[in-house]
């Protein structure tokens, strides 16, 4: 018997091992790698057009909303097209969480919005007075810490505060200021939200709106709390799709608490080193260059509200635009 | 290995600390949590046991009444909650169903076996006395039963408390909203939620394992342990 | 038909419009489902299989190495249940987050995670069966003359083998729903679907992503019982 616990204590730390190095091997093997994209078939044969060959890969993800998704799978294709390797890794999660995990090495890069990255990551108060300065400040802060940015996007995903037409029109609200009008009120949004100075702490801050009773929904359900009535107001993204449908009135944001949010891709230096600098980043560029407030708006709509894939969507934006 | 413990006891006082700076919200999340587990609780025992009771009392439907319990077990919870999101939107409402169906089997189930498995010598000593059927139920059968009856209760009850975490998935608020945020409590946060999770399941399991033992008539008493209450499944499963 | 800005604009190609079924966002659009179910939710189900095949199959291993140490050293049974039982007790949603710092986004942490989940039933089912074998047999084998080693492989552990396929049955159902939550950190699985859902709301992914994993919970379920009959045919008839 004592044979038998030998072995089987032998055999537990063999196991041990063998799990380690079985679920290791396994770890990169992960659901988003969409098989079989058209992108390796690119007619030009010279081997410039594939600066990435020979490149180690770079795992790339994105925050936990559809715009995000659809970034993602365009950096991906793009990418793929010029020969790299990529793991895209979405749905990670909220700012804080992803940021982690690109300082920790989990990820190696993720598109980030340039407000978010002053006001959350930097955790700097002072707000910008240009979308460039805010670029700047963002480009700054990333290149102190060992990561470094591309090109910033055109367009521009900002938070505001929506509520239905027809409860903004019985209250009269059409601003930020006009919520100070209204006695108490529920406002919905993600919990993150709520103690952020690109959130209601800077609302409390920067307009006095102290009566707004804070909700904590899951992102992605503002839309359909808003239509339910379960919060008067909630916390949305304006780039939605779902804005498009006219049943929604943004309240504008006229001293600006909300920042500025262009995308701007943030990548580790010394992996941006490894798989070529330059030349990476230009492929980053060049997709960013395109991203103007009907592009991204119009692939919103197609995921959010049509119901396509953002891999499919990606893919024929990338193709029109001759990227892919 | 040393550096990796070391982190973890850091994070677990930091985790009680977390309690301490925001014992408001969390006692705040701790009452939800425990009015969706109750609600969802009193449901399937209205449901589950005047169904188990009967059956078990009448001596039919034991395929169903005893698979009950081993296709509830199979159900994935996740999956439970996204098909009512489907159907019934997110909210209170939703995550209460998905837990009535996964707190339902494991009390059926009991019920049944309980009623069905009275000693029928005593049933035929009462039904000799001249006792109606009802009689029967109500002065020999339930009393006898109520032991294994409430075992069932007290397993479904912590599975749902447990479960109930994922209610943040779907709107219905409780403790699972913290865990699902480390973006905004940062890992201190989950593991304080995780905490008043276990502990909550734990107190749920006494303060029923104490109502069992006072129903149980003393003959029948067999003293469970937590361990046996997570397992009970696997005890009827073999 | 391309919409075209100004000369620097990009090129906005016409994107297919969703079925009146996808947009309304009726209940179940089987057109959805039908055209993404080779490319989303087979390989959603192949992970899925995956990770819970992993997770039994090592948890069965360590699981089964403690057992006998359990058996043959009694002290080690408490305090390995008490182990086995405090992970057990971790809300799997916190378990999974709190894996990533130490290994990362990937599967491993995940693993970890489930394969954690099944020591406690595994184990426990191995040892109550190892001990419930019937004193008779035991007598029975050491008049035979048989070792120690052989009365384990050739008596002990095949009367506890009902036992043991139990514990196997029952971690398996709960490892399958315990991996829909692992897409949590993005491991896929079935549970990836359901989580990208609460973006959209898209009531098809949700009903369809449920429906295969109770699916695939109830199939493994019944095949297990029915290995079960098949390697314990002198197992009485019990219920279930």
């Amino acid at each position: 018997m004592r044979d038998i616990a030998k072995r089987a204590a032998c055999g537990l730390l063999l196991t041990a091992a063998a799990a380690l190095g079985v679920a290791a091997c396994g770890s990169d093997n992960n659901s988003s790698t969409s098989t079989g994209s058209a992108a390796a078939t690119s007619t030009t044969a010279a081997a410039a057009a594939q600066p990435g060959k020979g490149k180690p890969a770079v795992t790339i993800g994105t925050k936990d909303f559809t715009e995000e998704f659809i970034l993602g799978e365009l950096y991906k294709q793009a990418l793929e097209a010029k020969g790299y390797t990529v793991n895209l890794k979405k749905n990670i999660g909220a700012t804080e969480i992803i940021d982690t995990a690109l300082t920790s090495h989990k990820i190696d890069a993720y598109p980030e919005y340039t407000g978010e990255s002053v006001a959350t990551v930097a955790k700097r108060n002072e707000p910008a007075k240009t979308a460039d300065e805010e670029y700047q400040l963002a480009k700054q802060f990333y290149e102190t810490r060992g990561q470094t940015v591309s090109e910033p996007t055109p367009f521009e995903d900002v938070d505001a505060i929506a509520a239905t037409k027809a409860y903004a029109q019985k209250h009269g609200l059409t601003t930020m200021e006009d919520l100070k009008k209204l006695g108490k009120f529920s406002l919905g949004a993600r919990p993150e939200f709520k103690n952020r100075q690109q959130g209601l702490a800077g609302m409390k801050k920067v307009y006095g709106i102290n009566n707004a009773d804070f909700r904590q929904l899951a992102l992605g359900v503002q839309y359909q709390a808003l239509d339910s009535g379960k919060v008067d107001t909630a916390n949305i993204f304006t780039t939605d799709a779902q804005l498009a449908s006219g049943k929604y009135t943004v309240l504008k944001d006229p001293k600006g608490v909300f920042g500025f949010q262009n995308v701007a891709f943030v990548i580790d230096k010394n992996k941006l080193a490894q798989l070529g600098g330059d030349q990476f980043m230009a492929v980053i560029n060049g997709v960013n260059k395109l991203l103007t407030t009907p592009a991204i708006t119009a692939m919103n709509k197609a995921v959010a509200i049509d119901k396509q894939d953002e891999a499919t969507v990606a893919k024929q934006f990338l193709t029109a635009n001759h990227l892919v | 290995m040393g550096k990796g413990t070391g982190r973890l006891m850091h994070s677990i006082i930091d985790a009680f600390q977390f309690i301490g700076d925001n014992l408001h919200f969390m006692l705040t999340k701790t009452v939800e949590h425990l009015e969706l587990s109750f609600a969802a609780i009193g449901v399937a025992i209205v449901i589950a046991i005047p169904l188990g009771v009967a059956l078990g009392h009448l001596h039919k439907g034991s395929f169903v009444a005893i698979n009950a319990s081993n296709m509830g077990r199979a159900l994935p919870s996740l999956a439970v909650i996204s098909i009512g999101i489907g159907f019934l939107g997110i909210g209170f409402i939703n995550v209460m169903v998905a837990l009535v169906i996964l707190a339902v089997p494991p009390m059926l189930t009991n019920a049944y076996v309980a009623v069905d498995g009275v000693d029928p010598d005593a049933v035929e000593a009462a039904r000799a006395a001249g006792m109606k059927p009802s009689q029967v139920l109500w002065t020999v059968e339930i009393p006898l039963a109520v032991g294994l009856m409430f075992a069932g209760i007290r397993t479904g009850a912590v599975y749902v408390v447990a479960t109930a975490t994922l209610a943040a998935l779907a709107g219905g608020g409780g403790l699972g909203d913290v865990i699902v945020n480390q973006a905004t409590y940062g890992t201190p946060g989950v593991l304080a939620g995780a905490l008043m999770v276990t502990a909550l399941a734990f107190l749920v399991e006494g303060v029923f394992a104490v109502i069992q033992r006072l129903l149980t008539p003393k003959a029948l008493r067999h003293e469970e342990g937590p361990v046996d209450v997570l397992l009970a499944p696997a005890i009827e499963g073999t | 038909m391309l919409v075209q800005l100004a000369q620097a604009g990009p090129v906005i190609p016409t994107f297919q419009r969703g079925s009146t079924c996808e947009r309304e966002n009726r209940h179940f659009c089987w057109d959805w489902f039908s055209s993404h179910w080779s490319n989303t939710f087979v390989p959603r189900l192949v992970e899925h299989i995956e990770l819970v095949a992993i997770a039994v199959g090592i948890g069965f291993v360590i699981a089964m190495a403690c057992a006998l140490i359990a058996y043959r050293w009694k002290w080690f049974d408490g305090p390995a249940t008490g182990v086995f039982a405090f992970f057990y007790t971790i809300p799997s949603l916190a378990f999974f987050q709190l894996m990533v710092p130490f290994t990362g986004l990937t599967r491993l942490s995940a693993e970890i995670a489930l394969i954690s989940y099944t020591l406690l039933i595994l184990f426990r089912n191995i040892v109550t069966g190892l001990h419930e074998v019937p004193p008779d047999a035991l007598e029975a084998a050491q008049a035979m003359g048989l070792t120690r080693n052989q009365t384990l492989w050739r008596v002990e552990l095949p009367l506890a083998l009902p036992a043991i396929m139990a514990g196997i049955r029952i971690a398996t159902v709960t490892t399958i729903s315990l991996a829909t939550i692992a897409a949590f950190i993005g491991v896929g699985g079935l549970g990836q679907p359901i989580f990208n859902a609460i973006q959209t709301g898209f009531k098809t992914q949700f009903i369809a992503a449920g429906v295969l994993a109770v699916l695939l919970a109830f199939v493994a379920d019944a095949l297990l019982v029915l290995v079960q009959r098949l390697l314990t045919p002198w197992a009485r008839a019990r219920v279930g």
